[in-house]
């Protein structure tokens, strides 16, 4: 199976199973939580259900093109399911062996790993699931976003693709996957990785300590920006500005440009920018959502998708 | 009355495999103790099983009725009960008509106040059945759980929601082979398809994948505990606990064989050996192969990858040697499914390939011209760089050798060990493994050929992280570098606690973010068990040592002084009552200030002070010990020694307790002197409390006659110098 066709695979799967299938998000972020169709969706009481591929950046984890197994760059597929359906761990399965992995023939188990984003005061309880001893999903019940209880409670799917896809092909170096018929992964982003893993580690002509100067610069300016976003009641925009402060404080970090408590202070920083967003978030849905209101809901989309509107329904009912 | 089998299991999502020996008899305590609460009485022991997917308790005979219930409730005096005419009051006609009786039907009880009106009431037990979800509903809610979660649950039980270890999928509950009706309810705000109250059967699942009832996923009936053992057993789920780690340990004893090995004995592995048994349902193991190029990694690198990452046992052959082998714990009916063997070969290749490639780009650099790199690692905003800190180590693991330990002649290596102590941090290795600090460290002096007592001392330094006798390093483990481990594993956690405290960080209640207990209690616990660990005698004051450490921290020392010290005293105290001492008797060994508290002499101490503490001696001069402190308060300890003045004395009972306290003295100077003979020294100041006793009885100190008051005051004053140094015996006044 080709990388694509495990993506299509898997957005099928879900599109069958009432998840709206949208699209990766057009900002820098290290992983697919950080969406707002993640991060913002699972707030408050409205049912919903999404799945998406999201291309996650870890500048530290660059690797220049030359591990075969580490990337600048990889995707993840996430789900999102919100309220956490009883048969959640059964229905990941089945969709395991959508992508042509049986389970009998293998040793597939739930091992605890709890998750927890300091930077979006977001965490959660689950395991990473491990297929032969790789591990292949991180799969959480959400407590908490923006330092917001959640209730309901979502469930969050991470596939590793890359992990999946390169299992599924017997490939050692992730550069030989397949991503479609006769066209390599190296193909696709092998000059990429050598690219940005290069920038990632600093090595760009600029004078000593320049380079982290203009990275603490961009922080600061996203981060005003951000807040003043915030301060005018878009959410969204500041959203968008929080998540650049956070790949730039990314980037800082993995160029060696700051020191241990300095690194808490930035990662402080973010939050508080995050926690303000879910909390805007979750008011605007109160004003927005009422009881009743069901219009809103049909007009985002979702009422095409038919178990999901049945959600949706269902959540207006309980949060009323 | 007739007693039937109860059976509750609680089929849950994958349970943490760390919780589940103490979720194990949580789960028998707390049952047996809402059972008791609701008077039900079992005849047989309460049984309980834990595994990732279920929690399952049972009863063989549990009574089918609560006990009944004889009650007596009293009412109002007997005489506010009747008038004087006989005729019952409002109080008694009130009393009976709440109890539902009339007022001749009430008796009459006599209690310590007077004769009170009384109803008798026999409430009949009720049926257990209609008892049973009350009490599983208080089991569960009892049991508690190192992180709980929210998962839209709530039970009918008047608190509202519900929260558990992971979520609740299947329950089946039995009392004599039926259905208790139970239900685990939803929040409405979950209210959706396939979000469904849990709701108790007598269908349980078995194995995930591979379940031969029904196949997997499919319900499998069951009417009793033993009907279901071996239902779930035939469906590969074996419940017990034992059974498990049994069949684990056989199962990799023989694969290893079948290689020419046995499993590797390292210490990490125990923990290993421990958890595996709770990851799966019903455990085969299945044996890997690397190729032997990897055999070049160091032992360290190799066991941290195969037992921290991936869970796997590594064999070794006759003579201790790694081989190029590994034994997986799967959760499959069948061993060595070579398919499974080969993609975990592959996952274990690609983690060893990283870590090759870091050990040799690591050893193309030396260490020492890595603490360049160390510049650019931010120890600490107010306290630099880690290069700055491992300077300061160094400084601090020089004087520490020469000076506390004794040891001049290790100082110069302590000092080497300690100015490479932190170097591994700017290696890929420990960036890749962090668990590996300090031992990559040592592993790479070693191979640039630094001698024996300085790679050991870098390679262990950041032990001791265990604070009871017996927690590693050992002493053989740290062979010739015992003493500069020791300077440099104090050096280090004393430039960490000094700096910090002085840089404005402290521990406050659960919040240690920096770690500076568990740091301060590293430090401390070196100087508890020197002779073990090192075999030096030294017994280094706090004192001391803290006084070399503001050195180092000249210009922050100032600030939370007075914190520190506090700090200090806490974590000794808790290091000490951790160790099964009795806390009035710890509190009464640190009574001093800092400067003179020797944590080994507090030990020693405390370690004779039980067999003493019992004697009527030892009992009578700490029951008086407070007030000698308070009469001898007058004066202060200068004033006690300035001239003689036991000529003065003529009374009986004081020329007694004089010659007493110069009897002896000498045993007791001796003891605080060397640091032994503490047992003696114990039982020769309990000899001077009868002739305490017998002074307060005879004397008054405060006579008119100044000289003579003076005198005697100084006599308390010697008294309570002499036991001072020994410990502040008026802590350890036995309960009466």
């Amino acid at each position: 199976m080709t990388l694509q066709d495990l993506i299509l695979t898997l957005s099928r799967f879900w599109s069958e199973r009432g998840c709206l299938i949208q699209q990766p998000l057009d900002v820098e972020v290290g992983a697919g939580t950080m969406h707002p169709e993640t991060f913002l969706r699972v707030l408050g009481p409205r049912h919903w259900s999404v799945a998406y591929v999201q291309p996650s950046r870890r500048p530290a984890d660059g690797r220049f093109g030359e591990n075969p197994n580490r990337l600048f760059k990889h995707h993840q597929f996430q789900v999102i399911l919100k309220p956490s359906p009883d048969g959640a761990q059964r229905i990941y399965l089945d969709s395991l062996e959508a992508c042509g992995i049986d389970p009998t023939r293998h040793d597939v188990r739930f091992e605890e790993d709890n998750w927890e984003s300091p930077t979006l005061g977001a965490w959660g309880i689950g395991w990473q699931v491990l297929l032969d001893g790789l591990e292949i999903t991180q799969f959480t019940y959400f407590q908490q976003a923006g330092g917001i209880d959640l209730a309901p409670i979502s469930v969050e799917l991470t596939y590793g693709l890359e992990r999946i896809a390169m299992h599924l092909q017997g490939v050692d170096d992730v550069y030989d996957l397949q991503w479609a018929p006769g066209v390599s992964y190296g193909e696709v982003r092998h000059r990429e990785e050598v690219e940005q893993s290069k920038y990632a580690f600093g090595e760009v002509d600029l004078p000593a300590g320049e380079f982290g100067r203009a990275h603490r610069d961009l922080f600061d300016r996203y981060y005003e920006l951000a807040e003043r976003l915030l301060a005018s009641g878009l959410t969204l925009p500041a959203l968008d500005h929080t998540l650049k402060c956070s790949h730039a404080f990314n980037l800082l970090d993995a160029s060696g440009s700051i020191g241990v408590t300095e690194r808490a202070a930035y990662i402080l920083r973010v939050r508080k920018l995050a926690v303000a967003i879910a909390e805007a978030h979750v008011a605007w849905e109160r004003d927005h959502h009422a009881a009743g209101e069901g219009a809103v809901a049909t007009a985002d989309g979702q009422a095409r998708v038919d178990p999901g509107a049945e959600r949706t329904a269902a959540g207006q009912a309980g949060g009323a | 009355m007739a007693f039937r089998e109860l059976l509750v299991e609680v089929g849950c999502e994958e349970m943490p495999a760390g919780w589940i020996p103490g979720l194990e008899v949580q789960l028998a305590e707390r049952l047996a103790a809402r059972l008791a609460e609701a008077r039900i009485a079992a005849r047989t022991p309460i049984r309980a099983f834990v595994g990732p997917r279920r929690l399952v308790a049972t009863v063989a005979e549990l009574a089918d009725r609560q006990s009944d219930l004889e009650e007596t409730i009293t009412g109002p005096p007997v005489r506010a009960a009747f008038d004087a005419e006989g005729e019952p009051t409002r109080a008694a006609l009130g009393f009976a008509r709440k109890q539902g009786v009339d007022v001749s039907a009430l008796a009459r009880v006599v209690t310590p106040k007077g004769e009170y009106l009384a109803c008798h009431r026999r409430l009949a037990g009720r049926t257990t059945r209609s008892l049973l979800g009350g009490v599983l509903a208080a089991t569960l809610r009892a049991l508690s759980f190192p992180k709980a979660m929210r998962w839209d649950a709530t039970l009918d039980d008047g608190r509202g929601e519900f929260l558990f270890g992971r979520p609740v999928r299947w329950l089946v509950f039995l009392f004599g082979g039926r259905v208790v009706p139970f239900a685990i309810g939803r929040t409405p705000g979950a209210a959706a398809t396939g979000v469904a109250p849990i709701r108790s059967g007598d269908t349980t699942c078995g194995h995930r994948f591979f379940a031969r009832d029904g196949g997997p996923g499919q319900p499998i009936e069951v009417t009793s505990f033993a009907d279901y053992r071996q239902r779930l057993a035939r469906a590969y789920v074996l419940i017990d606990r034992g059974e498990r780690r049994a069949r684990v340990t056989r199962k990799l004893d023989a694969c290893a064989r079948r290689v020419g090995g046995t499993v590797a004995p390292i210490e990490t592995q125990s923990d290993l050996a421990r958890e595996v048994p709770d990851l799966v349902e019903y455990p085969s193991v299945v044996t890997g192969t690397f190729p032997h190029e990897f055999l070049e990694l160091p032992d360290e690198v190799l066991s941290t990858t195969m037992v921290h990452h991936q869970h796997y046992f590594p064999v070794v052959d006759a003579g201790g040697e790694l081989l190029p082998h590994f034994l997986a714990v799967t959760n499959t009916p069948r061993d060595n499914v070579a398919r499974i063997a080969r993609n975990a070969e592959r996952v274990l290749v690609a983690r060893l390939r990283d870590a090759r490639f870091f050990w040799d780009a690591d050893r193309a650099l030396r260490l020492e011209d890595r603490l360049d790199r160390l510049d650019t690692l931010l120890f600490h905003k107010r306290l630099g760089s880690y290069r700055a800190k491992s300077e300061r180590t160094a400084d601090l693991a020089e004087r520490i050798a020469g000076e506390t330990l004794g040891r001049p002649a290790a100082a110069g290596a302590a000092r080497r060990a300690g100015a490479l102590s932190k170097a591994d941090l700017a290696t890929d290795m420990v960036g890749e493994f962090p668990e590996l600090q300090g031992i990559m460290g040592g592993v790479y002096a070693r191979g640039e050929g630094e001698p024996e007592r300085v790679w050991k001392a870098i390679y262990h330094h950041y032990l001791p992280v265990g604070v009871r006798p017996g927690d590693p390093p050992s002493r053989d483990e740290l062979g010739a570098a015992a003493v500069t481990w020791a300077a440099v594993s104090i050096a280090d956690k004393l430039d960490t606690v000094v700096g910090l405290f002085g840089a404005g960080e402290k521990p406050t209640g659960s919040r240690d973010p920096l770690g500076i207990r568990r740091q301060a209690q590293g430090m401390l616990r070196i100087l508890i068990d020197l002779p073990e660990l090192t075999g030096l005698k030294a017994r280094a004051t706090i004192g001391s040592l803290l006084a070399m450490g503001r050195g180092t921290h000249a210009e922050l020392a100032a600030e939370g002084a007075g914190r520190m010290a506090a700090f200090l005293l806490e974590r000794l105290r808790y290091l000490l009552e951790e160790r099964g001492f009795d806390l009035r008797n710890v509190r009464a060994v640190t009574h001093q200030p800092l400067d003179e508290i020797r944590p080994l002499d507090a030990r020693r101490k405390l370690e004779v002070l039980p067999a003493l503490t019992e004697t009527s001696d030892f009992r009578t001069l700490a029951a008086l010990f407070k007030r000698v402190k308070n009469i001898a308060r007058e004066l202060s300890a200068a004033e006690a020694f300035d001239a003689p003045f036991e000529a003065l004395l003529t009374e009986p009972a004081e020329r007694a307790l004089l010659a007493e306290v110069e009897r002896r003295r000498t045993v007791i100077d001796r003891a605080v002197e060397r640091g032994s003979g503490f047992r003696e020294a114990f039982g020769a100041a309990a000899k001077i409390g009868p002739a305490v006793d017998r002074f307060f009885t005879e004397v008054f100190v405060m006579a008119d006659d100044p000289q003579l008051r003076h005198a005697r005051l100084r006599l308390m004053k010697q008294v309570e110098q002499l036991i001072l140094q020994l410990a502040d015996v008026s802590e350890i006044v036995p309960e009466a």
